[in-house]
């Protein structure tokens, strides 16, 4: 019970900071791109525009207010779910985030699925076989992929895989001639399943198969190396030895008494990596023009597009929060010794 | 059963089922391809669209939907620039004095939807562009507005107005309001539309390029009904729904859009265009062969993929790409004629003549005469572009004339070298040899850095000045703050008083450049303005004599080359790239299909 109304009281504490947090990257975000954009009507109102089309720009974003003001009625709009219009598309900055943002979250779940499965399993069979010649060429493998630059292998995956073995489209989440189905979660290949259309679904996991393996190629060097160091650190602890010298099967050993406690420290990675993994694809989702938020928040940056940008980097900062979080559960969780908040 | 054996059948399951979907995908998908591949043309391109509504939309992506979808009164005629047919309008008169067209409209017209189309919809679309007054509505504020309450006063179509009349059934008023003979757009009767010029902001003149801004989006016919139901019209602002969905009267509807990605067009079912007999059936209004157009938004390293493994049949590429894809097989890649490449990007270096260091003409000749053009235009272009003497660009109407009897500026650095001690500042000759003088102030030199080839040849120019004494600083912005500094107003630019700049068509015509590049608006800079130039620009605008016209065009350009107001740099050639049993496309420089042709109707493949 007391174990309970601690991460009660954690969790409040943690939600109370992160509405600060998200208050000061408002403000943070808002202030910088207001200094970075000194002339952002010129901007929104496009090439050409003549002194009257500025005009109206400057008096429809309140760009004449002083900047304080301009801040004051961000955040109070922001807060009253008044997002406003995108000055650059003309579109509504929700429908835009709402429509990107769960593509993002289709092939980031994607490439984390395929990261656990390969990362934990690369980093069990390094451990088990640790110093061998398998261990070594693991270990080579990922910190290769670890060290790769991610428009190098993106490029280069659309050319192998895409080019001289054309087995995937280069790009894109799903054929341009499928009306896509009724959006109910806004993943595509969910949401064709969920209306029974599997042509729609096989389309979508056949778009979904070269950028989410390369995300994943990108990312699962560190959950094999922690995996693996994990598995390592708890390999030699005296309750394994126990565990063999009470003549258990080598093989129960290994997956009883060294993975699962081996684990937990992959397991809260796992967490906090779904949100570097949001907000780290931008490269791959502009080169497999893959229309999540990472290519809506690359288009806004070079837009000047900031009341755009403010948002997803709200949106963002939310997700990495949520992790986060996530993670500090979890760890708590796997892990009866440890104590939230650290005191005893 | 434990639990991580189940876990494993799952996922064994999982990758089963998601192999076998691959598999039996790939294999359908294969014959699919086999037997649709005519059903749909793939066409791919960089760069996704602005907008979706014509009265926003400002960009070659965003017109090239545009010129599927919505339809205007009058269209280029095939290949020409300076003769048109009719689309909406069954043909049309023009008053001597040159300042009040009349077109008489298509009966039985409809929007894909179903919605009629007359001369209240067209009264109302061509109101709404200006009344929203978004940046391309100057092509149409020219010569119309939405009042004149300033002069006369004897009209002012307000938002209130446009969105209360019943443009299906109008009752007696709103014919009055409609029907007023006193304003830009008179509707005479359903099917009668007369536009008078003279309210707009060249003032009470012809405008001898009127009909070729009527085949801009901005000039197309909108549905009031659909505007209505979803928002209505509000002065200077976007519409949210208009910017994301399109209806229009054209050949293709769209049946897809997925943002950042793709638009996929699809066949209008309801075109009025299928009821007209063959003989009144035009390039403009034919219905089309393919049932599908899907227009991809990818990178280049994509393009190219896509290409050579047969996935996409049309794409625009720069003409840096030439050599590699003119090695993929099965492709066309021809350079097109130069007034391609001027209607997309004529380039050259500004010098902002209030800014002190450029008011002396000396100092613009030492820069004018600094840059090594050949040099640029081998090492960027691999030679695929041709210098150029502007404001009339290469390939346009005139251009031979305006330019007779000069050549192209040429790189002599010992004369730049001169021309800059003339103006008293120290420089450096070919052999080294130093003419004293005052040190030239170190300036903000810009380009756009989103464009290797603008990248390459800022980094060249700076070397060429560099060499006779002037040094710059590379300063590149993205290029969306490019273009606001560029395009801007002439305060955007002080800090960036030399830099390279480009013009590209708003409507196809000479005079749009003319009028942009020598009248001191646009071109703040270079903040050149003379008013005898301002004059023979409005004289060859106004005029219908087509020897007056380049008469006036000439003296412009001379003048201009004389003063060194710009370095005119040089026009790229641009392609165009398609599979080889690709046809049909008819090129026109007031085309966006794939940056070069008006009309997916008349492509046609195998």
């Amino acid at each position: 019970m007391e174990g309970k109304q601690e991460l009660a009281y954690f969790i409040l504490k943690r939600i109370a900071v992160s509405l600060l947090v998200i208050l000061g990257t408002i403000v943070i975000v808002f202030l910088i791109s207001h200094y970075l954009s000194r002339d952002p009507a010129a901007l929104w109102a496009g090439p050409k525009a003549r002194p009257s089309t500025i005009a109206a720009v400057i008096k429809r974003y309140g760009l004449n207010e002083p900047i304080w003001v301009q801040l004051y009625d961000f955040i109070k709009d922001f807060f009253t779910g008044n997002f406003g219009t995108d000055p650059v598309t003309g579109l509504s900055i929700s429908s835009e985030v709402f429509f990107y943002f769960p593509n993002t979250i289709e092939l980031v779940l994607t490439s984390l699925l395929i990261i656990i499965l390969s990362g934990v399993g690369l980093g069990y069979v390094a451990a088990i076989n640790f110093g061998t010649r398998k261990d070594a060429i693991i270990r080579i493998i990922y910190t290769a992929a670890w060290a790769s630059p991610t428009f190098l292998v993106s490029i280069l995956a659309v050319i192998v895989f895409s080019s001289y073995l054309p087995l995937f489209p280069s790009s894109g989440m799903y054929s341009p001639t499928i009306i896509p189905p009724a959006r109910i979660t806004g993943m595509f290949i969910l949401d064709s399943l969920i209306g029974l259309n599997f042509g729609d679904f096989v389309d979508g996991i056949y778009h979904l198969i070269l950028p989410a393996f390369t995300l994943a190629f990108l990312n699962f060097g560190i959950i094999t190396r922690i995996s693996r160091n994990g598995i390592l650190g708890v390999k030699w602890l005296p309750y394994v030895k126990s565990a063999r010298a009470r003549g258990l099967d080598e093989k129960r050993v290994n997956r009883h008494h060294i993975l699962r406690n081996g684990l937990i420290e992959s397991n809260t990675v796992i967490a906090v990596m779904f949100g570097w993994l949001v907000t780290g694809d931008v490269i791959v989702e502009e080169i497999f023009s893959w229309p999540g938020i990472g290519k809506f928040a690359y288009s806004a940056i070079s837009g000047d597009d900031y009341p755009v940008l403010i948002f997803i980097v709200i949106t963002f900062t939310i997700l990495v929060i949520a992790a986060n979080l996530i993670a500090d559960i979890m760890y708590a969780a796997l892990d009866p010794r440890i104590r939230l908040g650290g005191s005893e | 059963m434990k639990s991580s054996v189940i876990a494993i059948i799952v996922v064994v399951i999982a990758l089963i089922l998601i192999a076998s979907a691959v598999g039996i995908y790939v294999v359908d998908h294969n014959n699919t391809a086999a037997k649709t591949t005519p059903q749909t043309l793939v066409v791919e391109e960089s760069q996704y669209p602005d907008s979706l509504d014509p009265a926003v939309t400002f960009t070659t992506p965003g017109w090239e939907i545009m010129n599927q979808v919505y339809q205007g009164l009058v269209a280029p005629n095939g290949t020409s620039e300076t003769t048109f047919v009719p689309v909406l309008a069954t043909n049309w008169s023009i008053s001597s004095n040159g300042m009040n067209y009349t077109f008489y409209l298509r009966h039985n017209v409809t929007f894909s939807n179903g919605d009629p189309f007359n001369a209240y919809v067209m009264w109302f679309s061509l109101y709404r562009t200006m009344t929203m007054n978004q940046a391309p509505e100057f092509i149409l504020g020219q010569n119309m507005a939405t009042n004149n309450t300033a002069t006369n006063n004897t009209f002012n179509i307000t938002p209130t107005i446009l969105n209360q009349i019943n443009y299906t059934s109008p009752n007696s008023t709103d014919i009055q309001i409609m029907g007023n003979v006193k304003q830009s757009v008179q509707v005479v009767n359903p099917y009668e539309l007369t536009i008078h010029l003279g309210y707009g902001y060249n003032g009470y003149l012809p405008f001898n390029q009127f009909l070729m801004t009527l085949t801009t989006p901005m000039a197309a016919a909108v549905d009031p009904i659909v505007v209505e139901a979803n928002g209505g019209v509000v002065a200077g602002q976007t519409n949210q729904y208009m910017s994301g969905n399109a209806i229009g009267t054209g050949f293709y509807k769209i049946s897809a859009i997925v943002p950042s990605q793709s638009i996929t067009l699809v066949e209008n079912q309801n075109y009025w265009g299928k009821n007209l007999p063959q003989n009144q059936l035009n390039d403009a209004i034919s219905p089309p062969h393919i049932k599908y157009v899907a227009i991809e938004y990818k990178p280049a390293s994509a393009i190219i993929s896509d290409l050579k493994g047969g996935k996409a049949q049309i794409v625009e590429a720069p003409v840096t790409d030439y050599s590699t894809l003119n090695a993929i097989k099965g492709i066309t890649v021809k350079l097109l004629p130069i007034q391609f490449g001027s209607s997309q990007n004529s380039y050259f270096v500004y010098m902002d003549q209030l800014n002190s260091s450029f008011e002396n003409i000396d100092v613009r000749m030492a820069v004018t005469y600094a840059i090594n053009y050949t040099g640029i235009i081998n090492s960027v272009y691999g030679g695929h572009a041709v210098q150029w003497i502007g404001p009339v660009p290469p390939g346009f109407e005139y251009y031979n004339q305006t330019i007779s009897g000069l050549s192209p500026y040429n790189y002599d650095p010992a004369l730049a070298a001169q021309d800059l001690n003339k103006a008293g500042y120290r420089s450096v000759l070919p052999n080294q040899t130093v003419l004293k003088g005052i040190r030239f102030p170190t300036l903000n030199f810009l380009y756009d850095s989103d464009s290797s080839s603008q990248i390459s040849a800022a980094q060249i120019i700076q070397q060429n000045l560099a060499a006779i004494g002037i040094n710059v600083t590379l300063k590149g912005l993205p290029f969306p703050t490019y273009t606001s500094v560029v395009f801007g107003l002439a305060s955007n630019s002080t800090q960036y008083p030399i830099g390279i700049n480009f013009y590209t068509e708003d409507y196809s015509a000479s005079i749009d450049y003319v009028s942009a590049l020598a009248d001191g608006y646009y071109n703040g800079t270079s903040d050149y303005y003379n008013s005898t130039v301002f004059n023979w620009s409005v004289n060859a605008s106004t005029s219908f004599n087509d020897t007056a016209i380049a008469q006036n065009l000439t003296y412009i350009t001379h003048a201009m080359y004389a003063n060194y107001s710009m370095a005119w740099l040089y026009v790229p050639y641009f392609m165009s790239v398609n599979a080889n049993d690709v046809t049909g496309m008819i090129p026109n420089t007031a085309g966006s299909g794939a940056g070069y042709f008006m009309y997916y109707n008349t492509v046609q493949f195998t």
